[in-house]
């Protein structure tokens, strides 16, 4: 059995779900007048259709394909879930903090994260890297950065 | 200003080209809002430098270090990498280059030749001929999109799902926006492109670290020999007349063609044995047919409005957010883009040669640059972009969404190449789609009652019906192997 097919299968199946009873809400209306929830309805009938294929095919393949164990299996998954919650994080505190401090905050983090170095070295290439983007960016290309709470 | 921007986006292009991990989709939509203050051929001009440049580039990497640097290159690994081992890394990285230069500026000739008639035929599409034409090229990127079927498909009727997010253009009627005013202009293009393509490749390669082992082997003879040309100028001459069909075709591309022109010329050949053992045919085919693809690929773009792949997906929303509408009418409403673009792409490929040939000890050393320092500068241009797409921390938080569901894609073998081309085409499938029953009063026989849009709805049935022909699909999968 695949799990891994039937676990995502699963899941797709209720995001299927939930499409459709959202595009019913929506009037789905008729094939000649099609209403606002026609496309979300009828893909999300689609979607369902070949998500319980899915998982209908992975309960017949062979035993011990797609284990669920083997999707990290030699790899460093701990620092996979720490990036994607520095990212969240930093999404979170981008406003208020502004661009400098977070993305400086993030960036020493992510040089820390992707490989061993010192400390300091982390610092200082986070610093010119965060500096050097805002000077092209904002300064020269006049894109405009969050600025935050403390003005810069 | 426009030849910087062709500068640019092919010295782009060859970088992302050479650097595994990051390919032409996840540079063009990373780098797609730093347009958004450009001229828009300018725009146009460097996005697409970035995709006939990463052909160039992607030969790089893939005979040094036998990791193609993007998809349409992995088929060069096979006789590339063994061409370094035995010493001959110059004629392969030589004809490589050479084989994309002919190819690249016969696809272009393509492209004038085709272009112009062919719009001129597609104003005599109406909405069931759009929708029939979506369709199929729908199911062909599907069909030919690598892994199984039925996930592409779902992938597919996801991105549709996606795409319907935002007031419904009819009745204005909101949709799946759960009271977040920033969904009600939808979803943009650019934080799920940069998240299923670029966040999403940051957290796959932040599970390992280190970089690339690069064969040591001195690059010599760049220029291929008389002999090497001899074997090889079939090779480039069918590749780029194959590329370039190939292209046009929705669904087609780059990748395709590299690994059709492959087959083809290991099935011509008097001595099929030598191929993935050093066959200078083996580089020199498929290089030349990735580049003509590519050339190929703007022609539906132009023509019909309807990008036959992932990266023209993202040209078609920088088309549409630079204020064009892609279609039948561009070429004669904006002779200006049109003809700058091909322009643009003559003077690319000798830049590309240029840039490639002598330059190559320099793209080695791009490769030594370790992922640690790449991938947070990579994640910090598509923050930026992000950002500056509507001044918001929105899209930035949706882009790492996109992100982690992008990541998880790849970790249960689902492709997100499918998802992005119908979030793309989603509006357009949808009006089509609606228009084509109003007209109808609600049967479904108007798309089979018009010749274009019957044969478009019946191919993709066919493609669809036999994907699920166990014998076929058995075929199909080894083919991909």
């Amino acid at each position: 059995m695949n799990v891994r097919d039937r676990w995502s299968g699963l899941f797709f199946l209720a995001f299927s779900i939930f499409v459709c009873v959202e595009g019913i809400g929506m009037d789905v209306g008729t094939f000649h007048v099609p209403g606002p929830g026609f496309l979300p309805f009828w893909s999300g009938v689609v979607f369902g259709i070949f998500s319980i294929i899915l998982v209908g095919r992975s309960i017949l393949s062979k035993p011990g394909e797609g284990k669920m164990k083997n999707l990290w299996k030699g790899t460093n998954w701990g620092r996979v879930i720490m990036v994607l919650a520095s990212l969240f994080i930093y999404a979170i505190f981008l406003q208020g903090l502004g661009y400098l401090l977070a993305t400086f905050g993030l960036m020493a983090l992510m040089f820390g994260m992707m490989g061993k170095t010192r400390w300091w070295v982390r610092v200082i290439t986070a610093a010119i890297t965060v500096v050097a983007t805002y000077m092209i960016f904002y300064a020269w290309l006049d894109v405009q950065l969050p600025k935050g709470i403390f003005g810069f | 200003m426009n030849l910087l921007c062709c500068f640019l986006g092919t010295l782009m292009g060859t970088l992302v080209g050479v650097l595994p991990g990051i390919g032409p989709i996840g540079a063009i939509s990373i780098l797609l809002p730093a347009t958004f203050r450009m001229e828009p051929i300018s725009a146009i001009i460097m996005l697409a430098g970035i995709y006939y440049g990463a052909m160039y580039g992607g030969s790089t990497t893939s005979i040094l270090v036998n990791i193609p640097g993007e998809a349409a290159s992995v088929v060069t690994c096979l006789d590339g990498y063994e061409m370094a081992k035995q010493g001959r890394a110059g004629p392969a990285l030589g004809i490589a280059a050479f084989g994309s230069f002919i190819a690249g500026t016969l696809g272009i000739i393509g492209l004038m030749i085709f272009a112009a008639p062919l719009a001129k035929f597609a104003l005599k599409f109406g909405p069931p001929e759009y929708f029939g034409v979506i369709v199929l090229g729908l199911t062909l990127l599907m069909y030919l999109s690598h892994g199984s079927m039925l996930k592409a498909l779902m992938m597919g009727a996801l991105g549709l799902i996606l795409s319907s997010v935002g007031l419904d253009h009819i009745h204005g009627t909101p949709r799946m926006t759960f009271d977040l005013l920033q969904l009600w202009d939808g979803i943009d293009m650019v934080p799920l492109a940069m998240g299923v393509f670029g966040i999403s490749e940051i957290l796959i390669n932040s599970e390992e670290s280190g970089t690339p082992e690069i064969l040591k082997t001195k690059i010599k003879n760049l220029f291929p020999s008389l002999s090497d040309w001899a074997q090889s100028k079939g090779p480039i001459l069918r590749g780029s007349v194959l590329g370039f069909f190939l292209g046009i075709l929705p669904g087609g591309g780059a990748v395709i063609s590299s690994f059709v022109s492959y087959g083809l010329e290991k099935r011509i050949s008097k001595e099929p044995g030598k191929f993935g053992k050093g066959a200078i045919e083996g580089v020199a085919g498929p290089e030349s047919a990735n580049n003509s693809a590519t050339a190929g690929a703007f022609v539906p773009l132009f023509t019909l409005g309807i990008p036959a792949n992932a990266v023209m997906a993202l040209l078609f929303g920088a088309l549409v957010i630079h204020g064009m509408r892609p279609g039948p009418f561009l070429i004669k409403d904006h002779p200006d883009l049109f003809w700058g673009i091909i322009s643009s792409m003559y003077i690319g490929n000798v830049m590309l040669l240029v840039l490639n040939l002598p330059l190559i000890p320099l793209w080695v050393q791009v490769l030594k640059i370790p992922y640690r320092i790449l991938f947070p500068l990579i994640l910090l241009f598509c923050i930026i972009g992000a950002y500056s797409l509507k001044n918001g921390v929105f899209e930035v938080l949706l882009m790492f969404i996109f992100g982690g569901v992008g990541y998880l894609f790849r970790k249960f073998d689902y492709e997100p190449a499918p998802l992005l081309l119908a979030f793309v085409l989603g509006p357009m499938f949808e009006s089509n789609l609606r228009q084509s029953l109003t007209l109808s009063r609600g049967s479904f026989s108007i798309f089979f009652n018009r010749p274009i849009s019957a044969v478009a709805i019946v191919l993709a049935i066919i493609l669809l019906v036999t994907s699920f022909i166990p014998y076929i699909a058995k075929a199909r999968e080894k083919i991909e192997e």
